[in-house]
């Protein structure tokens, strides 16, 4: 049995193989907390992983199983939402960037790096948690870090929601509510019970309702990130180059 | 007619949408978006009814005249028929 601590929920869970402990090393947690849940990882588990047309190992499907443990806990006990994003710190906030896969909001993030050097940290690049903590949201690091391994041990205030497309000029604007819901929807994880499903409906409306969203047409290149780090820090509207 | 059981209508950023819970997950994967006369004659169809009953419970809520109100009627039928939620 092994203790970690992920999104600052303390958790005990018993591994069937190596890869998960490996990929979750960072959030070991030897400190006084006591553990919230405990969770047993059986082949059950596993089987459950594979409703999906795709082919993947045992070894990896379990820690896609302990993932949605712990996120099945967390919604109900600690406002807790998955939501399949990137997500990148600078001056203590948060910008998730959110895309269907493959149409790059990791290489977006990774522009935002490249141009911001150290004040850049990636908090996760794929499957953060956010959680609402005393009227605010945060975004936390999950070892579930996609095929970049990015991640940090960290929290940050949200500060933006953007969602990317790839485009042949670099523009960028706001969002209402409304035009953002179905982006979370799709990338979050729905639950199948009731009260799970309005939980997670309550906290994406207040989301949505705290934080600033926009949509960028981007290309790869400085200038499409200039212009969205530029137009997301101020908080300012609508931006084109 | 009756919805099905295992779907909901919520209300999120001022909209409607019907997702599943429960056994429904199985043969239902998605979200689906009502507008507002969408949502309320789901929850018209919550407590079961045909079409008639449908176009009298629309002109007893709206000023429409009975024309659109059964073309809408029917529309919302045909809609949630194909996405199997209508026993």
């Amino acid at each position: 049995m092994q203790r970690y601590k992920i999104a600052d929920i303390v958790f005990d869970v018993q591994l069937m193989y190596g890869y998960t402990a490996k990929l979750c090393e960072n959030y070991i947690y030897d400190g006084d907390e006591q553990p919230c849940f405990t969770a047993v990882m059986t082949q059950q588990d596993i089987e459950a992983e594979k409703k999906g047309g795709e082919q993947f190992p045992d070894y990896y499907l379990e820690s896609l199983a302990l993932y949605r443990k712990l996120c099945d806990y967390a919604l109900i006990n600690a406002n807790a939402i998955v939501f399949h994003s990137s997500a990148i710190m600078v001056d203590n906030e948060a910008y998730l960037f959110t895309a269907q896969s493959g149409t790059g909001k990791s290489t977006h993030a990774r522009l935002w790096r490249e141009m911001l050097g150290d004040k850049a940290i990636m908090v996760n690049d794929d499957k953060p948690i956010i959680r609402y903590v005393d009227g605010d949201f945060y975004v936390y690091g999950t070892p579930w870090n996609g095929k970049h391994h990015l991640d940090t041990n960290t929290r940050a205030k949200i500060k933006a929601i953007c969602k990317i497309y790839q485009d042949k000029q670099n523009s960028i604007k706001r969002l209402t509510n409304k035009e953002m819901l179905h982006t979370i929807l799709n990338q979050t994880l729905i639950p199948t019970e009731v009260e799970k499903v309005d939980k997670l409906f309550e906290l994406i409306d207040k989301m949505l309702r705290s934080v600033d969203l926009y949509t960028l047409g981007c290309t790869i290149s400085r200038e499409a990130a200039e212009l969205s780090y530029s137009v997301m820090s101020k908080g300012e509207k609508n931006s084109e180059n | 007619m009756k919805i099905k059981d295992g779907f909901i209508l919520r209300q999120v950023a001022d909209t409607y949408i019907v997702v599943a819970v429960g056994q429904a997950v199985k043969n239902f994967n998605g979200i689906i978006n009502l507008n507002e006369t969408g949502a309320f004659l789901w929850r018209q169809l919550e407590k079961g009814g045909d079409e008639q009953t449908l176009v009298d419970a629309l002109l007893g809520e709206y000023e429409v005249q009975e024309e659109m109100a059964r073309k809408d009627v029917q529309t919302f039928i045909t809609k949630l028929t194909e996405a199997g939620l209508i026993k």
